[in-house]
Order: C-alpha cells, then structure tokens, then sequence
C-alpha cells in the first residue's frame, strides 16, 4: 500500500463571490481515525469549502491540501478523496450502476468493485434502474457508493443526512463511522447540529466563512451552560427565596414556573421538601450539541429570524 | 493507517496516456449509456439521408438534357441533408457538455478527472468519433439514394452526367468533407457547450452560428460583403466542399472553406477550454 497520508490541511481560505464573502480566512485540520463534523448555519461557507478542497472553485487566497498536496497534483484522486457533494448530481435516465461504471473507467478501476460498492450501500438490486426513479435517499447512498469507488483514505460528504428518513440517518451514522474505525478520514458538513450528535467525534464550527470553534464534541458539551430544572410551583416567592439561599441561580419563567441553573434536580427536591415548599413538576434538563452550538453561533447567524418571544414560542 | 484498509480496490497507478485513455473511456461510457445519444444519433443518419433523397427525388432533369444548359451538381444535390442533419449534429454536441452542467454531473467529472484541458480533450474524442461513424453513414447513405434517384429523374451518363461514384476524384473529397465536417460542427457544439454551460443558450448561439450567419448573408445588399459573408460562415463556407461542379461560382474553394469551419471549430473549443479552465465549476 502507498503510504497516503489522510490528513486534510485548509489554510487560510478566502474566497468572494462578488460583494459576498463566502470565506473569510478559513483554517483547520482534519485528522484520520475520526469522523469530523463540519457545521455551520446556511451560507456559512462548508459547500464552498468543501468545493475548493475537491479543486471546483478556485480560492482567492489560501490553500486546500489533501496530505500535503493541491487537489490538481493529486495523480489518481478517486483512490485518495471521495467525495459526495451533491446527491442529485447523476444523469436522471443514466442507470444508477452505469454512473458508478463511467467514474470507474476514468480510474481503470475493475468492475467487480462497482458491484461491491453497490452491495455495501444497499443498492445492489436498484443498480440496473434509472437514477431518475430513485428516491432521495436512494441517491445518498448511489452518492456514497461513488464516493467509495475508489476505496479512498479521504471521504468528503456534504449533507449526507438532508432528507434521509430515520431508517437511512441510523444507516449513514454507523456507517460513517465504520469508516473512520477503518482509518479513513471523514468530514461531514451539516447545518444541523443535531445530525452530528451522535456520528461526530470532532467539530468544526463555521459562520460567515470564519471558524468558530474547533473542538472535540466532549469538550465542547462541557462547555455549554445549558444544564437547568425546570420547576412549576404555585409557591414562586417561597421557592425562590429557598434556592437563591442555597447558592442557586434562579429565573422566573412564567407566572407558576422558575428556572433553576447551578444544583442538580435531586439537590432541588431536597431543598423544597426541606423548606416545606409546595412543588407540582419538576424536570432536568441537560445542555444538548444543539445548544451549545446555538450558543456559539447565536450571534454569527447569517440569516437569523427575527427574535421570538420565549413564552410564545413555547 | 492500516493495511487492511485499501484492499478493496486494486489499484493501477495510471499515468499520462493511460490516464488520457480513462478520461476517454469514462466518456465514452457516458454516452454509450444515455439512450438519447443512439436516438439523436439514429435521427442524424434519417434527416440526411431523408433530405436527401427528398431533393434528388423530387429531380427531374426535365428541359436540360443537353449538357451546356443544364449543369446541376447531382453529387452535391444528394448531400443537401447536411443542411438539415448537422442540426441535430450540434444538439449531440452540446448535449454532450451541457447535460453534464444541467444534472450536476459535470463536478463529479473534474473531481474524478481534474484536468480541464484532459475533460475536454476526452469529450471531444468521443464525440468527434461518433460524428465520423454517424457521418459516414449518413453521407454514404445519401449518395447512395442518390445515385439510384438522379438516374430516375433523367441524369443519365448519356445526359452528360456519369454515375455517381466514389471512383470520381470530386465526389471522393465530397465524402471526406461531408464527414469531416460532421465533426467540425459536433466539436463546434462541444466548445460553445463548454463555453456557455447553459443548454438552452448553447443551443441558441450554435444555431445562430450555423443558420444566422446565410440568412445575414443573404440579407446583404453589397455583393462584395455578401461573399465576405459566406466566406466567413461556417456553413456556407464549410458546406462548399461538398461542391464537385462549378466550382468557380463559390464563395470559397472546397478545402478552404472547410478549413474556415475548422478554424471556428478550433476557435470555439479554446474558447471554451479557458472558461472551463478559468471558472469555477
């Protein structure tokens, strides 16, 4: 085996689209062995990224290295890279087998392992149909196939998950996995934190071309201040002046329930009943991916909603 | 990174002409599996040989039995479909890009193959090939019908008009210029394909190219601009090497003029190479 180092290098990225910048001195790393997510809020710059890393787009400045070498220089960049950008990119009355069987050729890779691929994504039987009935899930995993051709160290896949049905998420997340397990490389873009919770072992954390944070999911969890109880209770007064006693930080959130950061839901059922204070419901909640990935990029949102009311939201 | 890794795929380490070959093959195998390809190649064939033997059918030799006062062109007469096939010639052209920006498929294409000038050199091959095959067919089809129907209509070897023949060192180069010019006007799509991108447009502007250009000519009133016209014309020009009689009443001379489409073929491919090579894709 050539020793193919999987390690991707983006440095310092800019590039504009007209008076838009897509990315604004864009740098990280990603690293083999683990399944890196690439998220970012839409028009944060992860397609335009991820175009750049494949030699598509031209950046403006900086560079895109796949182990330590430009997409052009790359000699047989099916068995280096595999990329999924776009599902929808297959010819609608070409067979699904057959859009396998040209990228094939262009490599003199063998056929057999058109049909192995076909296999290990669950299409064997639909191969010999055209791309055209498939459904979007259908073409996710003919998107996958192409991208696994080449039996790559690097795998690029660009919203891998969008409009999958629960069935194909599970799919695509252990599969995504199994690959890094292999040795490979594999970001995933997503503007969804929620899709990455449970694939991701690092993130890459990107809004308005610039990245946010550049963490392991661990760490980044750790850091959200999202853990609260909420509690409904029609002794407001009493329980507040109860739990601000014990150290607690304590929001009022509606005209029967508070919001209680700082102890633990068993250290606030014990400091109620102890005070004698009437308590109907009480409810842990622990921080999510999601919300700690709100925080982050709260104030970043490029297309941000106007701000709604949190009771009316509720 | 394990070993067990990379077993999946043997791989050949393909350099310079085989990665050309790949490049060549993959298109080729783009095409071959598209049923739209065989069909507008199968209508290619019908709509010259068709328009062709509408024209000599619809001959007669009639009140010009006597050489001197009648000297039409039989040859050139059964080739008059290509005014029509190479219509759909261009359509396979600019499919043969366009497609691929329409579906998306053309950025799978440069990441597999990331060689621009390797992509479009590729697709040209192939199309260039098939337009041969498909030309010859049609061409030699049409002089075929031809020579059994200017018979027909009275152009006989005792009016002054020998068989239609590949023997006849005229006719010979209508065949050769009929088919080569097939392919200058294939190649012609594939560089405005990939000049323009968009399959609408492309087809408008490679119409224009082919059909504008007589009909300004033609619309010119200064005789000397009228021939600048057609002179410059990829059609007009082009289509004078089908001529094997009166050649002097040409804008242009057969090879000349066929050389005039090539330049614009070749002009239009490199075109079409810099905005491939310079835009983002």
């Amino acid at each position: 085996m050539d020793s193919i180092d999987g390690t991707v290098q983006v440095r310092g990225l800019r590039k504009r689209f007209g008076s838009v910048t897509a990315l604004d001195g864009l740098s990280f790393t990603v690293t083999p062995g683990q399944v890196t997510g690439f998220v970012g809020p839409n028009g944060a710059g992860k397609s335009t990224t991820m175009r750049i890393m494949l030699g598509l787009d031209s950046a403006d400045a900086g560079e895109a290295l796949i182990g330590g070498r430009a997409y052009h220089a790359l000699r047989t960049p099916l068995h280096e890279v595999g990329a999924m950008l776009d599902a929808s990119a297959v010819h609608p009355s070409r067979r699904g087998r057959d859009h396998l069987l040209w990228l094939a050729h262009s490599h003199r890779i063998p056929v057999r392992r058109v049909d192995e691929v076909l296999e290990q994504v669950g299409l064997a039987s639909a191969g010999r149909r055209r791309a055209g009935g498939y459904s979007l899930g259908m073409r996710q995993r003919l998107g996958i196939a192409s991208a696994l051709l080449g039996d790559p160290p690097v795998l690029l896949f660009d919203e891998p998950v969008n409009g999958l049905d629960p069935e194909g998420i599970r799919w695509i997340r252990g599969f995504l996995r199994s690959l890094a397990r292999e040795g490979r490389t594999v970001l995933v873009s997503s503007h969804l934190m929620s899709e990455l919770e449970d694939s991701a072992d690092h993130l890459v954390v990107v809004g308005r071309g610039r990245v946010i944070a550049d963490t392991s999911v661990r760490e980044l969890l750790a850091t959200a201040s999202g853990d609260r109880v909420s509690l409904r209770t029609d002794a407001r007064t009493e329980a507040m002046t109860v739990l601000a006693a014990a150290g607690a930080t304590v929001a009022s959130t509606g005209r029967d329930t508070l919001t209680v950061s700082g102890p633990s839901a068993e250290k606030v059922v014990q400091l109620l009943s102890g005070a004698g204070v009437p308590f109907s419901e009480i409810s842990a909640h622990r921080a999510t991916l999601e919300e700690a990935y709100m925080e982050l990029t709260g104030d970043v949102l490029e297309f941000a909603a106007a701000p709604v009311d949190e009771e009316d939201a509720r | 990174m394990s070993e067990a890794l990379l077993t999946g795929a043997p791989r050949v380490t393909a350099r310079g002409a085989g990665r050309m070959t790949g490049a060549v093959h993959a298109e080729w195998t783009k095409l071959r599996t598209l049923h739209s390809t065989w069909w507008l190649l199968l209508g290619i064939v019908l709509c010259t040989v068709g328009v062709g033997a509408l024209t000599t059918g619809s001959l007669s030799a009639g009140d010009c039995l006597a050489r001197r006062t009648c000297d039409e062109d039989t040859v050139k007469l059964s080739l008059t479909g290509v005014w029509v096939g190479q219509a759909a010639m261009a359509v396979f052209g600019v499919l043969a890009v366009t497609a691929e920006y329409g579906t998306g498929t053309m950025r799978v294409t440069l990441a597999a193959i990331p060689s621009r000038l390797r992509v479009l050199a590729a697709k040209a091959v192939v199309v260039a090939g098939l337009a041969a095959v498909v030309g010859a067919v049609s061409v030699l089809g049409s002089l075929y019908l031809g020579r059994v129907l200017v018979l027909d209509a009275g152009f006989t070897a005792e009016a002054g008009y020998p068989p239609i023949g590949l023997g006849d060192g005229a006719t010979l180069r209508a065949v050769v210029g009929g088919v080569l010019y097939y392919v200058l006007v294939a190649l012609l799509g594939v560089g405005l394909g990939a000049a323009l991108r968009d399959t609408a447009g492309t087809l408008t502007g490679v119409f224009l190219l082919l059909y504008g250009f007589p009909l300004v000519a033609a619309m010119l009133s200064d005789p000397d601009w009228e021939k600048t016209a057609k002179r410059l014309s990829p059609t007009e020009a082009g289509l004078s090497v089908l001529a094997t009689r009166n050649l002097e009443a040409l804008p242009i001379g057969p090879w000349a003029g066929l050389g005039v489409a090539a330049s614009w073929a070749v002009g239009v491919l490199v075109v079409g190479w810099a905005v491939l090579k310079g835009r983002d894709a």
